[in-house]
């Protein structure tokens, strides 16, 4: 008997029969959980709750009107933080524009990578989280790679917590090889239990919400 | 491979309450952990609820575990993904020497797995000449010291800064030794720069699972550095080592965790990266692994289930309940000997390992019920130590010496009469030796508490006759 074989036999014994019409169910939709109203802002509140849930984060936020705006607005964050007037992104069409006096190169994450910009396909109010989904528009590691991440999100992809997110994000029929949900710079307190930020990924994250 | 010194847990801990460090690092962190979790808690007026439906979650998930692993093993395969399943912590590591072989690893990169660590699976490959390296900054540490986590989400919490920059210095010696690693952030900086290239250079990423998703054969790491998320996206394999309780049905299942996680472990709403991998690399995609295999471990679990400990494995790995543990606090993780320290680690080390190696951890405990009191999954785990306690007096494990001494307790505590007589005069003893000072330094058969602090003296009459004297007199009125 193979090693699945005997788990899964020693499982069902201990357990006795499963209940295929529970199961079933379940993985329908069909759980019960209590959403917390800081899941369920809704209208302009909805927004300003994602803005102040990420800057608690850490994170910085900067509101657009149109992507249009974004190569100025970018360039000047990029100057305020001494950073090159350089910038790696994906393939993401969004990004596809004139992007005036920066240099946009398109790929990968590489070893030394001042300076990324991806594209959050939704966010979330709950936490002021961002989801980001792996691909050739967004490869994954232009989220962990960069020194400052620099992320759009389109204000009306913003919902109020994981529930109507992961409705939304069903709707889309995406299967990307990764869903990364993220809040904040990166950070560890591993040293002498002192919280700093920038351990492995990035040391900033800046968001621009567009709309 | 790192034996367990589970059975010297006595002497682990005389060790561990003479060590200033370990003293000077639990007292500082445990502090912060449970001021952050009050808060968090505190501003979530839902905790509770979602607590309870954590809880019926995974009960339903244990209730029907096989047909979830059938589902959930058919969404990785549909994926494109591999699953292996292990039934100890030996076949998993031969699954995942395999894996590496095959992939002609020289080097494997690791996030934070505390099943990788059940597996010992860093001095397996080394063994086998196979480099695996820490990445998470914590383990990193550790490695360097040749330790084993001493708390499952903050393994250096027993390590200095000095200590560390120790470590550093004599690890680093590509660096210049005249450089300054005086504060905090240069030795952050130096770990991130050093562990920047090493992710680069790994064939095989290993990372572990806080969850497994039935609905679409994710695997999810909850983690705040980006380190799990590096190990698994650069090198060219990725292997997810997890337990197989870890099943959740869904997305929505998955976030109810992931509700009640975060707050119970640092105090954050949420972790800084929360991840869903399925699979490898779709087609155009540019990065990310080409094969993607889970290594199911079983190791002892399964027979677990059915039985007065199946609640254990409700457990979510968030460390509240050492945070909030007396013992953990005065003793530290390594105390305890093995992979999972604390009361969770007191409940599950022997049904892992056997009550015959671990069945002193449960002893271990105060039973003042913090642990089950802030279990984000309400595990009963001081029922569960009682339950342990029991086991090893029916195996006959427990010395002479406690039994003797239960046997006199049974028979006093059994008899009214008896039970007054001898705390009576107890507590007039004990009154009389304390000559007015209402405290013994020293007390016969008591050095163990009385080696480390007074015994407060009884005032004089035993709480019953007091409790009778005031029955009495709210009977008069």
């Amino acid at each position: 008997m193979s090693a699945r074989e005997a788990i899964l036999a020693r499982v069902r014994r201990a357990a006795g029969a499963a209940d295929a019409a529970a199961v079933e169910a379940r993985l329908a939709g069909g759980q019960a959980a209590p959403v917390p109203r800081q899941g369920q802002a809704a209208g302009a509140a909805r927004v300003e709750q994602f803005i102040a849930k990420a800057r608690t984060a850490d994170a910085t936020v900067a509101r657009l009107a149109t992507p249009d705006e974004l190569p100025k607005a970018l360039a000047e964050e990029l100057r305020a933080r001494n950073l090159p007037a350089a910038i790696r992104t994906g393939a993401d069409p969004l990004f596809d524009r004139d992007w005036g006096g920066i240099e946009r190169s398109q790929g990968i994450g590489r070893l030394d990578e001042p300076a990324t910009l991806s594209r959050a396909q939704m966010a979330m109010a709950e936490t002021g989280t961002l989801l980001l989904a792996s691909g050739a528009e967004n490869p994954v590691t232009l989220t962990f790679l960069g020194e400052t991440h620099f992320v759009v999100v389109m204000a009306a992809d913003i919902h109020a917590g994981f529930e109507d997110m992961w409705a939304a994000w069903r709707a889309r029929g995406l299967d990307p090889r990764t869903v990364n949900l993220v809040t904040g710079p990166s950070r560890s307190a591993d040293i002498g239990q002192m919280l700093q930020l920038g351990a492995h990924g990035p040391v900033a994250l800046h968001i621009f919400v567009v709309g | 491979m790192h034996e367990a010194t589970t059975p010297d847990f006595k002497a682990n801990v005389r060790a561990a309450l003479a060590n200033k460090n370990i003293q000077a690092a639990l007292g500082n962190a445990q502090a912060g952990f449970v001021a952050k979790r009050a808060k968090a808690r505190a501003g979530l007026p839902e905790f509770d609820d979602i607590r309870d439906a954590a809880r019926d979650l995974k009960n339903h998930v244990l209730a029907n575990l096989a047909d979830y692993l059938e589902r959930y093993e058919a969404k990785v395969l549909a994926a494109g993904g591999h699953v292996h399943w292990a039934e100890t912590a030996e076949d998993a590591q031969a699954i995942v020497l395999d894996i590496c072989r095959a992939a002609g690893a020289k080097t494997v990169n690791k996030g934070k797995s505390m099943i990788s660590e059940e597996c010992a699976i860093n001095d397996f490959l080394e063994e086998h000449g196979i480099r695996a390296q820490e990445t998470d900054l914590g383990e990193y540490i550790i490695q360097l010291r040749h330790e084993t986590p001493s708390h499952i989400i903050a393994p250096a919490i027993h390590v200095t800064v000095p200590e560390v920059e120790a470590e550093f210095r004599k690890a680093h010696t590509h660096l210049d030794p005249a450089r300054n690693l005086s504060q905090m952030p240069d030795l952050l900086a130096e770990a991130r720069g050093v562990l920047r290239e090493k992710y680069f250079a790994a064939e095989v990423g290993i990372t572990g699972a806080n969850m497994l998703i039935a609905e679409t054969g994710q695997s999810v790491i909850v983690t705040n550095e980006g380190n799990g998320d590096l190990s698994q996206s650069l090198p060219r394999v990725h292997i997810v080592m997890a337990s197989l309780e870890k099943i959740v049905p869904t997305l929505e299942d998955a976030s109810t965790i992931l509700r009640v996680l975060a707050r119970s472990a640092t105090g954050q709403e949420i972790t800084v990266y929360t991840t869903f991998s399925s699979g490898p690399r779709r087609a155009g995609d540019p990065d990310g692994p080409e094969e993607y295999h889970v290594v199911l471990l079983d190791n002892g679990r399964t027979n677990m289930l059915g039985t007065e400990f199946q609640e254990m494995l409700r457990c979510i790995r968030c460390g509240a309940c050492m945070n909030h543990c007396p013992v953990y606090q005065s003793v530290g993780g390594h105390a305890y000997g093995w992979v999972y320290p604390g009361p969770m680690g007191a409940v599950l080390t022997p049904s892992l390992i056997g009550v015959e190696k671990g069945g002193q951890l449960p002893n271990a405990s105060t039973f003042c019920g913090r642990c089950e009191a802030v279990c984000p999954m309400r595990i009963p785990l001081p029922k569960m130590m009682r339950h342990w306690r029991e086991r090893e007096f029916e195996k006959n494990l427990t010395p002479s010496a406690v039994r003797w001494g239960l046997a006199a307790w049974r028979i006093v505590a059994g008899r009214p009469w008896a039970f007054r007589l001898v705390t009576g005069v107890a507590a007039f003893g004990l009154r009389l030796a304390a000559r007015g000072r209402g405290r013994l330094a020293t007390l016969p058969l008591g050095g163990g508490w009385t080696g480390h602090r007074d015994f407060p003296a009884p005032q004089g009459r035993t709480f019953q006759s007091q409790w009778r004297g005031q029955n009495q007199w709210r009977g008069r009125r």
